[in-house]
């Protein structure tokens, strides 16, 4: 095995920097030698050096594996190819995006040299890509400059048509016969109200007369900065069209003033330090109650006036920032219809996808997450959920199964379905799997959480398995993982024959919730305030031991509890009351037994990232106002511990 | 290259535009069933194409091949995002293309997995 | 770790903080440390590795507290004023080591390390980078990966 001379490496890279040196010179000499001078009058000896440094650039990059600069190089390159044909104008703005360009190189350049992380160059990139291809895509210009002004800019509307194309007139006919005319700045397609579509050129040139003798070819023009009109009289029906194009992109390009671009980074700063007031104001709180005997009375309540207000004033910012981070979940789901197309040709079955509540906004870092989950979910689903066509015929389904993608807001979470009405999970194939686990409850209702921890145990089912049993496939234990880890809960419902659904449930915002503080043995901890159904107060010796559980009679069933001070192997003292805190409802709740709760607050959750403190049970951390950091308990984690503990002595999971 | 490869299909006909305008042209006068994009072309990259397409009610579902070369430097999921539905990097052999556009078009149910 | 073999290069000398576990000297590269701190408490993290201490909030962010003394093998000691948190780097992650005192900056010449071979008794010779001899002192220089990865030999 060969391994790389850190020497040879190393003087590589020093010829790297030196040529790459040699190229930048020449790029700002260049740019230097451009500045000023008017887009006709441009050298193109000069364009033609600009365009070979960067050729260059982007050529060595490429061997020392600097993508960033071969990036950046590369796209200087277009941007450059582009105005040497002629179809951009060197003017100012452009050559201040190429400047930028060439800063950009040589920032990353630099940042690889002193063996630090190059930076994120992505909104020079965007400009230079604009610069290189024609502005386009939704039809909004994105041109640097301001609209042409000026008797000889002028804007013309192609409108295609069959009947042009059948007389060989077509864009690119056009576009040439423009060009010998003037000079063309942009080409934008846009689709009109009708449907169809309009090229609109921005021309410069002298020569109206020659726009005026395109109009029988679709061609209609005006001055720059004015809507098109058509200059003649015949139409075809798509004219009245071309006037609400230049206006509709107005409008569009209107709308891009109002928003700003930003980095996450700094999102999660605001965030950071909005969390940080939060604790703080918590500590002025408590150091408020304490000097509360010092100080007269009224002065008193003014301070608490004010706590009062801050606090409510640090909750709208807290919300404010968080709404920042919101994204519509539409931007995961409208991935998947081509997914759902490709798998479902793949395995020759056919399947259609309904989407709803794609505006439904959740917080960016939380849908980041939830992209690899949601997709393993609908892959599942097409997989395994739903039938053979011929399987569904014979069954008296529709031949066409049908997935449901959902997000909607409820409170204080997001909730994301998966439905579909394909084969339900094979209830009967996956007890076999695990015949120590009862998915029935008494009432014989499917115990959905048993059937989650069987599917979502890491290792379950490899792919063929998967297909033979119509279980779910590999994944769901990344799936549940996941949700977990952001703090939501994952919930399943199924039918044989009829059909599998998935619910995530997510918190809406990640970093401040309401938590109740408890105390068990010299150790505090906090539950978070969503998971909790109610505390109730215990007479230990109301509970029964059955097997290796307690229980606890409440509400007229058997609540199992977990005693933390066993869970934890925290030493307490017996007492003659303990509290528990319900989690859970219905036939999934638990009680988590602990000696005493102290009240409730908020709390900014801190993640615990080690994996040396990575426990189960534990799913976070905060700082209480005094100081003293406590931890969070994972609620989930805790209740499937009851769940998991073994009948007739078998060996403990916990 | 990519003539000679689709001409074998006997039931299926193309039209072929030489620039990302006059592809956009091409699809608001002909409707088709797919498109096989090219990224590299001259006046409009691919990808901005597919944008301005996925961006409008009625070119929303077509099904949409993208084509790029080795090394160009739109990711496979920046070409996902842009909204293709399949993804082929050159060089690739003429009857691959054939059979990936083929998925496009319609399903087989026992085709190999590319 | 630079390779440090090659007699006719000049002496290479780096930084490092000295602390103390249980009367004996341990060093680890002052660049790998962010910061030093007293501790008061720790917050225990339940069913965590036993040579884990637990957490604490330090600059804003949780660090895990690895107990030196429990690593070590001694029996742990009850934190008082003069015991040490030495928050260290390790790739990405900053995890906490808990010292019974902290002692010096100290420059140490490569050339007087060397490797920790089977001279150190106690387990903590399955954490050492070296054994660096300073005139009459011993200084053992601590591997931080091994301190924090590593599975305990024995069961604590």
């Amino acid at each position: 095995m060969t391994e790389r001379d850190p020497r040879f490496e190393s003087s590589f890279m020093d010829d790297y920097f030196a040529e790459a040196d040699e190229h930048l010179l020449a790029v700002r000499r260049c740019l230097l030698a451009l500045d000023g001078v008017r887009a006709a009058d441009v050298s193109s000896a000069v364009l033609e050096e600009l365009f070979r440094s960067c050729h260059s650039l982007k050529g060595i990059s490429a061997m020392v594996e600097l993508r960033e600069a071969e990036l950046l190089a590369h796209h200087m390159e277009s941007g450059l190819r582009a105005i040497r044909q002629g179809e951009v104008a060197p003017d100012a703005a452009n050559l201040e995006t190429l400047l930028a360009g060439a800063n950009a190189l040589e920032a990353v350049i630099v940042a690889r040299r002193q063996g630090q992380v190059p930076p994120s160059e992505e909104a020079t990139i965007a400009a230079l890509r604009r610069l290189a291809i024609s502005p386009a895509g939704t039809g909004t210009p994105v041109t640097a400059t301001a609209p042409l002004d000026g008797p000889r800019g002028w804007r013309a509307t192609f409108v295609p048509s069959a009947a042009l194309v059948a007389r060989g007139i077509k864009v690119d006919t056009i576009r040439a016969r423009l060009l010998e005319v003037g000079k063309i700045l942009s080409v934008t397609p846009n689709v009109q109200a009708n449907g169809g579509i309009a090229f609109e050129f921005d021309i410069q040139t002298e020569d109206e007369a020659a726009l005026a003798a395109l109009s029988p070819d679709g061609v209609f023009y005006a001055p720059a900065g004015e809507p098109a009109a058509p200059v003649t009289a015949e139409a075809p029906a798509s004219i009245d069209e071309p006037s609400s194009g230049p206006r509709a992109r107005e409008v569009a390009s209107a709308a891009p003033g109002n928003f700003v671009r930003v980095d996450l980074g700094r999102l999660d700063d605001l965030m950071r330090v909005a969390g940080d007031l939060v604790v703080t104001r918590s500590r002025l709180e408590d150091t408020l109650r304490r000097v509360e005997r010092h100080v007269p009375a009224r002065e008193f309540r003014l301070l608490q006036e004010h706590d009062s207000l801050m606090e409510r004033q640090l909750r709208d910012l807290r919300d404010g920032i968080m709404r920042v981070r919101l994204v519509p979940v539409g931007e995961v789901f409208r991935r998947m219809p081509f997914v759902v197309r490709d798998l479902a040709r793949d395995s020759g079955k056919r399947v259609q996808l309904e989407i709803a509540g794609q505006s439904t906004e959740i917080d960016k870092f939380l849908i980041e997450r939830m992209m690899d989950p949601i997709l393993h979910l609908v892959r599942n689903a097409v997989g395994h959920g739903i039938e053979t066509v011929e399987r569904r015929v014979a069954a008296g389904k529709p031949p066409d199964g049908t997935i449901r993608l959902s997000a909607s807001t409820v409170g204080e979470s997001v909730i994301i379905e998966i439905a579909d009405d394909g084969a339900g999970i094979d209830l009967e194939a996956i007890a076999q799997r695990a015949p120590a686990k009862d998915m029935r409850t008494e009432d014989g209702a499917l115990d959905a959480r048993v059937l989650l921890d069987i599917i979502c145990a890491s290792g379950f089912s490899t792919r063929d398995e998967a297909d033979r049993i119509s279980g779910r496939g590999v994944g769901m234990d990344v799936v549940r993982g996941t949700v977990d880890e952001l703090g939501g809960t994952l919930d399943v419902d199924t039918e044989r024959g009829r059909g599998t659904t998935f619910t995530i449930t997510l918190p809406l915002t990640l970093a401040v919730i309401d938590a109740i503080i408890a105390h068990v043995g010299d150790q505090t901890f906090a539950v978070p305030q969503s998971a909790i159904h109610e505390v109730i107060e215990v007479d230990p010796g109301g509970l029964r031991a059955l097997e290796r559980n307690e229980l606890l009679t409440y509400r007229g069933r058997a609540l199992p509890m977990v005693r933390l001070s066993r869970l934890f192997r925290i030493n307490t003292t017996t007492r003659p009351r303990l509290h528990a805190i319900v989690v859970g409802t219905g036939l999934s709740a638990v009680g988590l037994l602990v000696d005493r709760v102290a009240g409730h607050r908020e709390i900014v959750v801190k993640s615990i990232g080690d994996p040396l403190i990575h426990v189960e049970g534990v799913s976070g951390a905060t700082e209480l106002g005094d100081g003293r950091l406590v931890l969070i308990l994972d609620v989930a984690a805790l209740s499937r511990n009851v769940r998991e503990r073994p009948r007739s002595g078998e060996r403990a999971s916990a | 290259m990519v003539r000679a490869a689709l001409g074998n299909l006997t039931d299926v006909g193309f039209i072929e535009a030489s620039s990302g305008l006059q592809a956009i042209e091409t699809l608001a006068i002909h409707p088709v069933r797919m498109v096989v994009l090219d990224l590299n072309m001259p006046d409009m990259h691919g990808l901005d194409v597919l944008r301005f397409l996925r961006s409008h009610s009625q070119y929303r579902d077509l099904p949409v091949m993208v084509l790029t070369t080795r090394g160009d430097e739109a990711s496979r999921e920046e070409v996902f995002e842009a909204g293709a539905s399949s993804y082929l990097t050159k060089p690739f052999s003429p009857s691959f293309l054939v059979s990936s556009v083929r998925q496009l078009l319609d399903p087989q149910p026992d085709r190999q997995t590319p | 770790m630079t390779d440090k073999s090659n007699s006719t290069e000049p002496a290479k000398t780096q930084t490092y903080i000295l602390f103390g576990v249980a009367g004996t000297s341990y060093a680890v590269l002052s660049r790998q440390v962010q910061h030093m701190e007293m501790v008061e408490q720790v917050t225990p993290v339940p069913n965590a590795p036993p040579f884990v201490e637990g957490v604490v909030f330090s600059r804003g962010q949780i660090v895990p507290v690895i107990n030196l003394r429990a690593r070590f093998g001694f029996e742990r000691a009850r934190l008082n004023q003069r015991t040490r948190l030495l928050v260290v780097q390790h790739g990405t992650r900053s995890i906490g080591l808990l010292a019974d005192e902290a002692r010096e900056f100290l420059t140490i010449a490569d050339t007087s390390i060397q490797p920790p071979g089977d001279a150190i008794g106690n387990l903590s010779g399955n954490y050492l980078d070296g054994v660096a001899t300073l005139g009459e002192r011993i200084v053992l220089i601590l591997n931080i990966r091994e301190v924090v990865e590593s599975t305990p030999i024995a069961a604590a």
